[in-house]
This record gives structure tokens, C-alpha cells and sequence, in this order.
């Protein structure tokens, strides 16, 4: 006899399971709970540490065993180009780097239901997670993603230069189209509201209020929308004239005098504008045909939030780029362009978050999408974020370590912010937004 | 120890240290002991070394931050070499190429419903031959090539298409023609040191059919050889590359001393002999008996033009001949088409079908 305490198998998960049991007695009769013991409110359920069984220990004790550390190379990887597919790798970049998207692919919950599953393009997606979490330092080539895009989006197919933004509406819908497998329950019961991981990341709700100006009666729509494209100074579109200071310090952007900050721009967005005359609308409650005021607010907030710079301009007279410098933060707040701040934006102010304001509306920017050249060549590069501060630069096959003063200081074409908080929706929201949909 | 009968006034220092002490040892013991037991229980059962890492491996995946290097300490550009295999079509094809040939293998191009019309065209014309005909605006283009099923290998097909021209070596080619008219095995337009002309009795069905393809676009086409691919130009009666001699040239070698060029005037009339004609032409060729062929039925001008290619024109030679004689009478037929076209119209029904009667 050694003397030694011994741990028997059995025995324990004989504990365990007693364990439980009291523990479920202890929850109901009791609101007190232990403190080693830690049951959510209203569970009855113990969450007891993991502990390793034989074959996990196998699987783990590997000799040249690694922790990713955030000095790691994994999660980055180059893309070839090719041909023109530049702007198809820095969107593939920027959703590769969506944590969330991320945590959905490289936990496998895609199931495809596809009848030929060759053809599905959430299945290549995860493919392309694998290939570009892999640690593989050569480029991947991305082929079979370009074939079926070109299969599924017959706008796109062509050996030629295209733009990026509408690549990534154009592969988010095709994404959408395919996820059928993958509706999380509730939803599957109204058509309407789409419960796929697209729709659940990216989608977010346009809410357009018109206002008769003769009765005041308001007429509210609210339409789907993956991302926000935003009219530039510049433009042959007028502009909002530059406020002063204060309000453009609203989400730490720094205040130059003579630039324009994202804020300014969705300012612009989101501001009352009177339809002249020629835009006579009929107005539902006062039957008659009257000018009328329309804005637009966010309703719904997506989990990610993805800013489209209009920097090409096709108008009547000419075509050109837009090069102005758009000043973007690191981090965003979405409150005062929500539709629920309206009524202090009525008033001429714009609300300013308070520090002990509510977090949910509050953005991180993880990816921005850059075009150099002309409107008819130029080359798209992509700046991400991985290792939660450490930023990238993608240039096709080439990633190379960059700073975020490069980041901020960069042109900026497609903006791509992620919710900071993410927090569960109570099935009263849920209804709310199926109704409104 | 008890303490309840003691008083700690009445102790010396020691005593008190040692009681201290113990209450000191008794806690940390509380506080290490919890610790202790999950450390052994971690070493029991097995998972205490689990965290641990490998330095060397770890610093494979460092991240590498110096100019000229990538982040995996790669220099730029070396990818050039990459290469990915096209879904559609199976070939392997480099990587930075692979857009422009997805459009074109996709039918997506500028170019690809021009080739595909002609696909189309030479398919019928050959049924289930295979035609790997090109464009020449594509023959600098080497990704693009017909064929989403097959492999891309060079098939017995493109040796036939090529056949009166290329492959000094066949055998096929040993066997010189008798001529009647000496020259035409001499003037070699295209600078071909072999004898040039086709010995006839050694063509299959198939061989056969690709030249009466050849012949049929030659009233369409352009058709002079082109000096580089060995190719017909499929280019339009009017090409401006390729001048009316050169054009006249090709024909003769074809159909002999009497075949006419069409004019350029009456390619209008030209356009008449549709593709639903030379179709009813190539069906009726699918016949694989053979049947005597009085070779005067063809007209007197053909049997000379029969001579000109140089088969053996005695009627009183082996049936393979006469099947082969009726080919070429055939192709008499088509080439005085062409010659009937140019004077004004004749229909070119007439004679056809009394070649078929004596055929069928």
C-alpha cells in the first residue's frame, strides 16, 4: 500500500452524476448557490471543468505540440491573382477574417443540402477557411472560388477588371442562396425572415421615414440591406457642408479642419431631405399629392457593418474616381444614426454617445478594402486585422505586417466594422423584426 | 492541544511561537492542499504536461516583419510557377492565367460564340468527327482550345485536317500520284518538298470526309494555307490577308485545273449554296457500298477533271477504286456547282441527283 490517493474512473462519474442530482434538489429549494458550483439562474445543470479521457489524451500529448500565440502566421495566408482577381481576393480576405463568420466556418456548422455539393458555394467558403487557416505559408489559388462565382453569378463571369463591392454583394447573395442547410430552427417558419449565417451577420434594417409636409402623416418602410454606400464630397451629389469641431470628434476621428470623417458621411446619410417639387409623393393619409421629407436611420444594426465610399462616379458628364480622403476611426458608434435617435437629430444635434451609454451599438473596424489607379485599372489591396490588434496588409499573394497609422491613413473604400458586443436576442425582438420584414 | 484550558497570558514566547505556528501552517496547508490535490490528480491522470509546447516548432510560425519579405520571411514574387487544373476542361493551366482561360472555356469570351459558330457548322458537316479547327485570331492565344471533355492531346483528327499538307512522313505521302497533268505534282504553292497530291486509295471514310469538308468550305472560305499553322483560312471570300491568286491556288490543288474561284461578284449567289445543301451532299456520302460509277455520267469534263486527280480512271478497275472514283465524282460535282455558280444560276440540283440514281 503506497499510500497514494488514487482516482478511480467509476467512482466518479458515479460523483458526478450524484452531484447533479443534489445540485438540482439544491436549485429548487434553495435561491442560494455555492460558489465552487456554478449554475446559471434557473439551471439546474453542474458545468464541471473538462478533464481529458484516454484517447483525447492521445489525440493531444503530440510531441511538437503548439499554442497559437498572437506572434502566429496562422490564420494569414496570400492569394494568387488570377488574372484581374484582385478584387475578388480582398473581399475573400476581409470575410475570411470576420470572427464571427469565422467562428461559423472553422467550427463546421455548414450542412449542405445542395443537390450537387460541388456547386456550393458555402461549401468552397469552408474549404477556403481550411486552406487559409492552415499555416500554409504559399499562396492559395482560389480557382474553383472564381469558377463558381462565374457559374452562379453570370453578371460577373468575364476576364476583366471589376469592383469589388459588387463582388462582395453579388458572393453574399449566392452565399445566402446556398445556406439552406443551415437555418437555425425558429425561423424556418417565416419565409420571410432568413435565418442563415449571411443574414444573420450582414443583414441589417433600412428604415425610410417620408413625411408629407402638408399633414405630417409619416410612411415607414423598412428594407434589408448588407452594407451602406455613402455619397462623397466631391460628387456631382451636394454635400452636407462641414460642421464645425465638435460633433465630428464624436467617435474619436481626429478633427482636421477640411476633412471629412465617415461620421460627416453618415451624417449626410441619415439626414432629413425635402424632395423638391418635382418628387411629389401621394400621401397615404392625406390623399393628395405633396412634397415631402424623407430620412433614413438604421433600424437594425447587422453584426457586421460593411461602408461602401461611392468613389466612382458614373454620371452623366463624366466618369471618373473620387480620390478624396475619407478620414475613418477604429471604433464606431452606430447610435446616433439609429432610428430611435431621430427625434434629437430633428433638433439639428447630433446626439452624442454618453460614455456610460449602452455598448451594443458600438464597432470595431477589422477590414478595409483599398483601390489604387483609375476608374478603368487599378489594383485592389486589403488591410485586416488578425490577433485582435496586430493589422495585415493583403496584396494578393504577398501579406506583409503594417501599422494602424497605415490602416487610418489609407484611402479607404469598403469599410468593414464588427459589433463589439454580441448579445443574444430575446424572442420578443425576434418577433418584432420578423413583422417588420 | 487544548486551547480552551489555557490562557494566553500565562505562556511563554515559545510556546506562543509554536502555536502561531501551527495556525500558520494550518492555513497554508487549507490553502495549498486543494492546489496539491489537482496538481496530483493532473499527473495521475496524465493531462499535467499537456500545455506544454515546443519552442522550435513554435517559432516556424513566427511572424516575419522585415522589407522585402513577406510575412512567412518569403520573398515577393516567386508564385509565377503556380498552377491549378481548370474544372471544365481538366487541363492544367498556370494559376495567373486562369481567368482568361475560364472565359474562354466557359464560352464567355469576345471571340468564343464566333468559334462556336463555326463549331457548330464544322460539327455538322462532320458529324461525330472531331474538328479542332482554330480561329487564326486565336492561334496566338495557347490557352484556348475546343473540348470540355476531352484531354488535350493531339487527336487523329488534326493529323487528317492537316493531311494533304503536313506529315512528310506518312506514308500515305510515299506514294506518288500519276498525273496526267505532269505539273500540278511539281507546282508546290506551298513549298512542300514531297510530292504533294493525296493518294487516294489508301483514304478511310473519315479522311475522306474531312476532305470533303475542306472542299465545302472552300466555296465559303477563304482557305489558303497559312505558311505558319498549316491551317486553311477561314476568313471570308474577301480576305485581305490572302490575295486571289492564292486562293485560285488552293482550289486548283483541290479540284483540279478547271475549279474556278468563286467570284467575289457572285458570292451573293454563292451564299445560295447553303449549308443545307452540302448536308444533303455529306448524308448521301454516308452510303458505304460501292456501285459501279460509269464516269460518264459525271459529264465529260468532269472525267477529265477525274484524270487531273489522278486516280486510276479506267473504269475497268477494282471496285475499291470506283468507290473512291465516286467521291471524287462527287466532289466533281461540288466543284462544277461552284463553276455553274459563277456563269449564273443553274441549279445545282440537276445533276446531283443523277450521279445518285447510277449510286443508288
Amino acid at each position: 500500500m503506497c499510500k497514494d490517493y488514487v482516482y478511480d474512473k467509476d467512482i466518479e462519474q458515479i460523483a458526478k452524476e450524484e452531484q447533479g442530482e443534489a445540485l438540482k434538489l439544491q436549485a429548487s429549494t434553495s435561491t442560494e448557490v455555492s460558489h465552487q458550483q456554478c449554475s446559471g439562474p434557473g439551471l439546474g445543470e453542474k458545468y464541471p471543468t473538462w478533464e481529458t479521457t484516454k484517447p483525447e489524451l492521445e489525440l493531444l500529448g503530440h510531441p511538437r505540440r503548439r499554442r497559437i500565440a498572437s506572434s502566429f502566421t496562422i490564420g494569414l495566408r496570400g492569394l494568387i491573382n488570377l488574372g484581374n482577381t484582385c478584387f475578388m481576393n480582398c473581399i475573400v480576405q476581409a470575410l475570411t477574417h470576420t470572427p464571427i463568420l469565422r467562428d461559423f466556418f472553422l467550427s463546421d456548422r455548414h450542412s449542405c443540402e445542395m443537390p450537387s455539393p460541388e456547386l456550393c458555394l458555402v461549401c468552397e467558403m469552408s474549404s477556403l477557411f481550411r486552406e487559409l487557416y492552415s499555416g500554409n505559408p504559399s499562396p492559395h489559388v482560389p480557382y474553383k472560388l472564381l469558377h463558381l462565382v462565374w457559374i452562379h453569378a453570370r453578371h460577373l463571369a468575364g476576364y476583366r477588371q471589376q469592383d469589388a463591392h459588387e463582388f462582395l454583394i453579388a458572393a453574399l447573395d449566392v452565399l445566402h442562396r446556398h445556406c439552406k442547410g443551415d437555418d437555425v430552427g425558429k425561423a424556418a417558419n417565416n419565409p420571410n425572415h432568413c435565418n442563415c449565417i449571411i443574414d444573420q451577420i450582414f443583414t441589417g434594417g433600412l428604415h425610410t421615414d417620408v413625411t408629407c409636409q402638408a399633414c405630417h402623416g409619416v410612411s415607414t418602410t423598412i428594407d434589408p440591406c448588407w452594407d451602406i454606400s455613402l455619397d462623397l464630397p466631391g460628387s456631382c451629389t451636394s454635400f452636407w457642408p462641414m460642421s464645425p469641431g465638435r460633433e465630428s470628434s464624436v467617435n474619436g476621428e481626429s478633427h482636421i479642419p477640411g476633412i471629412t470623417t465617415l461620421t460627416d458621411c453618415l451624417r449626410r446619410f441619415t439626414r432629413p431631405e425635402h424632395l423638391g417639387s418635382s418628387a411629389k409623393i401621394k400621401c397615404g393619409s392625406c390623399q393628395s399629392y405633396q412634397e415631402s421629407t424623407k430620412q433614413l436611420t438604421m433600424n437594425k444594426l447587422p453584426v457586421v457593418a460593411c461602408f461602401h465610399f461611392k468613389r466612382f462616379e458614373h454620371s452623366a458628364k463624366q466618369r471618373r474616381k473620387i480620390t478624396t480622403y475619407i478620414s475613418f476611426p477604429l471604433e464606431l458608434d452606430m447610435t446616433p444614426f439609429m432610428a430611435s435617435s431621430k427625434e434629437s437629430r430633428m433638433n439639428g444635434q447630433l446626439q452624442l454617445p454618453t460614455s456610460s451609454g449602452n455598448d451594443e451599438n458600438k464597432y470595431s473596424l477589422f477590414a478595409v478594402v483599398n483601390h489604387q489607379g483609375t476608374l478603368e485599372s487599378g489594383h485592389y489591396t486589403s488591410f485586416i486585422r488578425h490577433h485582435k490588434d496586430q493589422w495585415f496588409k493583403c496584396d494578393d499573394a504577398v501579406i506583409t505586417k503594417a501599422s494602424i497609422k497605415d490602416v487610418l491613413d489609407s484611402e479607404g473604400y469598403l469599410l468593414f466594422y464588427h459589433k463589439q458586443v454580441l448579445e443574444h436576442e430575446s424572442e420578443k425582438v425576434k418577433e418584432m423584426n420578423t413583422q417588420a420584414y | 492541544m487544548k486551547m480552551e484550558e489555557m490562557s494566553l497570558s500565562g505562556l511563554d514566547n515559545s510556546k506562543l511561537e509554536a502555536i502561531a505556528q501551527e495556525i500558520y501552517a494550518d492555513l497554508v496547508e487549507d490553502s495549498c492542499l486543494g492546489f496539491c490535490f489537482e496538481v496530483h490528480r493532473a499527473v495521475k491522470c496524465g493531462y499535467f504536461f499537456l500545455d506544454d509546447t515546443d519552442p522550435d516548432s513554435m517559432k516556424d510560425f513566427e511572424i516575419v516583419d522585415q522589407p522585402g519579405l513577406d510575412i512567412f520571411g518569403q520573398v515577393f514574387n516567386q508564385w509565377k510557377s503556380k498552377e491549378c487544373v481548370c474544372p471544365n476542361c481538366s487541363r492544367s493551366i498556370a494559376a495567373s492565367r486562369f481567368a482568361p482561360h475560364l472565359e474562354k472555356c466557359l464560352g464567355m469570351g469576345r471571340n468564343s460564340s464566333r468559334i462556336a459558330n463555326r463549331r457548330i457548322a464544322n460539327s455538322n458537316n462532320m458529324n461525330k468527327s472531331e474538328s479542332d479547327q482554330e480561329d487564326n485570331d486565336d492561334i496566338n492565344d495557347n490557352d484556348w482550345s475546343y473540348g470540355s471533355e476531352k484531354k488535350a492531346k493531339k487527336r487523329k483528327s488534326d493529323k487528317l485536317w492537316y493531311l494533304p499538307f503536313q506529315n512528310p512522313n506518312s506514308p500515305r505521302r510515299s506514294k506518288s500520284l500519276k498525273h496526267k497533268n505532269g505539273e500540278l505534282s511539281n507546282s508546290d504553292p506551298f513549298k512542300y518538298n514531297n510530292s504533294t497530291g493525296i493518294s487516294y486509295e489508301t483514304l478511310g471514310p473519315e479522311e475522306l470526309r474531312s476532305l470533303l469538308t475542306t472542299l465545302i468550305f472552300l466555296f465559303q472560305q477563304c482557305g489558303v494555307i497559312s505558311e505558319h499553322t498549316k491551317k486553311m483560312c477561314t476568313r471570308s471570300l474577301r480576305c485581305p490577308q490572302h490575295t486571289d491568286e492564292q486562293r485560285r491556288t488552293v482550289r486548283i490543288y483541290f479540284l483540279g485545273p478547271s475549279a474556278v474561284l468563286p467570284e467575289v461578284e457572285s458570292s451573293l449567289d454563292n451564299d445560295s449554296f447553303d449549308m443545307t445543301d452540302s448536308q444533303a451532299l455529306i448524308s448521301r456520302l454516308q452510303w458505304d457500298g460501292s456501285s459501279d460509277l460509269s464516269p460518264s455520267d459525271s459529264g465529260s469534263s468532269k472525267t477529265s477533271e477525274n484524270q487531273g486527280w489522278g486516280l486510276g480512271t479506267n473504269s475497268s478497275e477494282s471496285r475499291k477504286t470506283k468507290k473512291k472514283k465516286s467521291h471524287l465524282s462527287l466532289v466533281g460535282t461540288a466543284s462544277s456547282l461552284g463553276s455553274n455558280k459563277k456563269k449564273k444560276p443553274k441549279p445545282p440540283a440537276p445533276p446531283t441527283p443523277s450521279i445518285y440514281d447510277d449510286i443508288n
